[in-house]
């Protein structure tokens, strides 16, 4: 080789070598640069499906005091089918402390609740029927802000919390190229694990000292090492470094001396009022008071109880109502939180207008969430009511718009996701392939200062 | 002279009736079992739950364990915390049949070898014998349920 052929070589290898390190596991050269308007975005599905008419339109009075101002009180008809509750914990209702959508729409797709769940996490309406033993095809939001943000943040940062199983664990990632479990959400379904069950079968591990433990990794790295084939990158499931994973072991332990505890399942005196939803959100401020994570989405679905009784399904509003503001209060009790936190509700798509057979024991009648899915429907408006939903915005008054009501129709599920990317400042960083609206053209923005 | 060839005759039937040998053909006894390389199909989470389960107690898996195990462990996003949350409780069941630590002090080499055939299904090669009575030689924290603990929580026992 001649000597100017190896120097060459040789200062193009070093270049390499220098510049290897800073080639970030996403692929890109530098990490994104975007601003972000605050550190925390905190996602609340209030799902299972919920009418305007009952929510934001309170044809039978204000069912969600803590969410919404004015109203009148509960129809009269109804009253009995409502359990106490505590007074609310916020000074007033959240409304105040932000913008509300009154109009906001789910306009494409089947109105199914796992459905409406992946177009709210992907930002992609999704016109056939899902395959629920499925990941979403398209990138989750969980996956976009692990992915594009910056600085990169393990998943401790990033939580799904859901209240059932079902199809609901396979959306903290998703299958598409170039994303997935290594960029996936933490997920756990509290009321599954944290169970008389679970602690039946996890609530007793064995525990090791630190000579224990050194001397089992350091034999498992050898006989790990013996075998060609990992158990990793998606086979089993979200990807958390060793020393994470010794971080969720505590937690969970944590969490089952917690919940062994009755002053901490009565933690809001809520007593026997507290259903599946308001234990999830219980469990989820666990979460947030363990990990402050940076997103975190957290659902309810107790109103779905509306298919057989309408009484219960407005029962389970003003609980999930309470559960939202105790979330609020949560995230403002939370050092690093506090003041720097998003919290955007909605629910995944609406009810139907037109009731079903089922009569409840106060003469009212139940409603499924079935709207046409042909985009050229032209038939009765009413038969699209389950596409008519409401979104709110809370925030800090330097970021979000306090005390907004906007009234015409405005805003849609899929803008959900470009908005947190906004919020956490990595939105110039999605792809522009996988159609996530752009949050330039996103009507959401109005919610925002 | 005409006894002559009828005693050749009858010599040459007498030694045309002998009896012939009969050669079996045999092969020595070998035990079949499976190499790790081998291993491409991972354990599905009830077979994982229910292989571990008879593995360490000897008996099938009851049928409401398995399924709250199972819904446990839909519960968490990540499986390997919660595959190794099943195995620690597992092996902290005072029902589970782990030898003493007498055992693997009396002979390494036949412990670790019927521990990779009850958990791998395999022989321990050579190496991993040579590696493991060194490792077990020098750390006395290493147990019987130690090694257990570290075998079931390995990559290779999600394989079969």
């Amino acid at each position: 080789m001649k000597r100017r052929d190896f120097i060459k070589k040789s200062a193009l290898a070093t270049a390499g070598v220098i510049a290897a390190p800073y080639i970030l596991p996403s692929g890109r050269l530098y990490a994104a640069s975007g601003t972000r308007r605050v550190n925390h975005v905190v996602f609340c599905l209030y799902a299972g499906g919920v009418r305007n008419l009952e929510s934001v339109h309170m044809n039978d009075g204000n069912l969600m005091p803590n969410m919404f101002s004015g109203g009148g009180s509960i129809s009269p008809d109804i009253i009995g089918a409502m359990e106490p509750l505590p007074a609310s914990p916020l000074p007033m209702s959240l409304q105040n402390y932000g913008t509300l959508f009154k109009e906001f729409r789910y306009y494409n797709g089947p109105t199914g609740h796992y459905n409406g769940h992946t177009v709210a996490l992907t930002g992609n309406y999704v016109d056939v029927d899902l395959n629920l033993r499925e990941h979403p095809r398209k990138p989750t939001v969980f996956e976009y802000y692990r992915k594009h943000n910056s600085p990169q943040q393990s998943a401790l940062k990033c939580w799904w919390v859901a209240n059932t199983l079902g199809p609901y664990p396979a959306l903290n990632y998703s299958s598409a190229n170039a994303y997935g479990a290594s960029y996936g959400a933490n997920f756990i379904s509290p009321t599954s694990l944290i169970s008389p069950q679970g602690f039946d079968v996890l609530g007793n591990p064995r525990t090791f000292n630190s000579q224990e433990e050194a001397a089992v990794n350091n034999i498992r790295t050898f006989v790990n090492g013996m075998f060609n084939h990992s158990y990793s990158d998606g086979s089993a499931g979200v990807v958390n470094t060793d020393p994470d994973r010794v971080t969720l072991q505590q937690f969970i332990t944590d969490l089952y001396t917690k919940a062994q505890n009755s002053s901490f399942l009565n933690s809001w005196n809520a007593g026997n009022a507290m259903n599946n939803d308001m234990y999830n959100i219980l469990f989820a401020e666990e979460v947030i008071k363990t990990f402050s994570p940076e997103l975190l989405v957290v659902n309810m679905q107790d109103v779905d109880i509306c298919h057989f009784n309408y009484s219960q399904y407005a029962n389970n509003l003003r609980k999930a109502d309470f559960a939202v503001a105790q979330l609020w209060k949560t995230i403002q009790e939370t050092p690093g939180m506090a003041d720097d936190t998003v919290l955007i509700i909605a629910p995944e798509h609406g009810r139907n207008f037109y009731p079903n057979t089922s009569v409840d024991a106060f003469g009212r009648r139940a409603l499924d969430h079935t709207a046409p899915t042909d985009p050229n429907f032209t038939g009765d408006p009413n038969m699209q009511m389950a596409r008519e939903i409401f979104c709110l915005v809370v925030g800090p008054p330097n970021v979000v718009v306090q005390n907004q009501v906007i009234s015409t129709i405005m805003g849609e599920s899929t803008e959900i996701v470009p908005a947190i990317a906004n919020l956490l400042g990595f939105d110039a960083d999605m792809p522009g392939s996988y159609g996530v609206k752009p949050w330039s053209t996103c009507q959401l923005q109005a919610a925002f200062v | 002279m005409k006894r002559i060839p009828l005693l050749l005759l009858s010599l040459m039937l007498f030694f045309a009736c002998t009896k012939e040998k009969k050669y079996e053909y045999e092969v020595d006894p070998v035990t079949v079992s499976q190499n790790s390389g081998d291993k491409t199909t991972q354990k599905t989470t009830s077979e994982f739950i229910s292989i571990a389960y008879a593995d360490l107690f000897g008996i099938q898996i009851p049928q409401t364990r398995l399924v709250n195990l199972s819904i446990a462990y839909s519960s968490f996003g990540d499986q390997k915390v919660i595959e190794d949350r099943i195995i620690r409780n597992f092996v902290n069941d005072t029902l589970a049949i782990i030898p003493d630590s007498v055992v693997i002090n009396n002979d390494t080499a036949a412990f670790i070898t019927k521990a990779y055939k009850k958990f791998f299904n395999r022989e321990a090669s050579e190496f991993e014998k040579y590696t493991w009575k060194n490792a077990i030689r020098q750390d006395a924290s290493i147990s019987p349920l130690t090694v257990y603990y570290t075998l079931m929580t390995s990559d290779e026992y999600r394989f079969y």
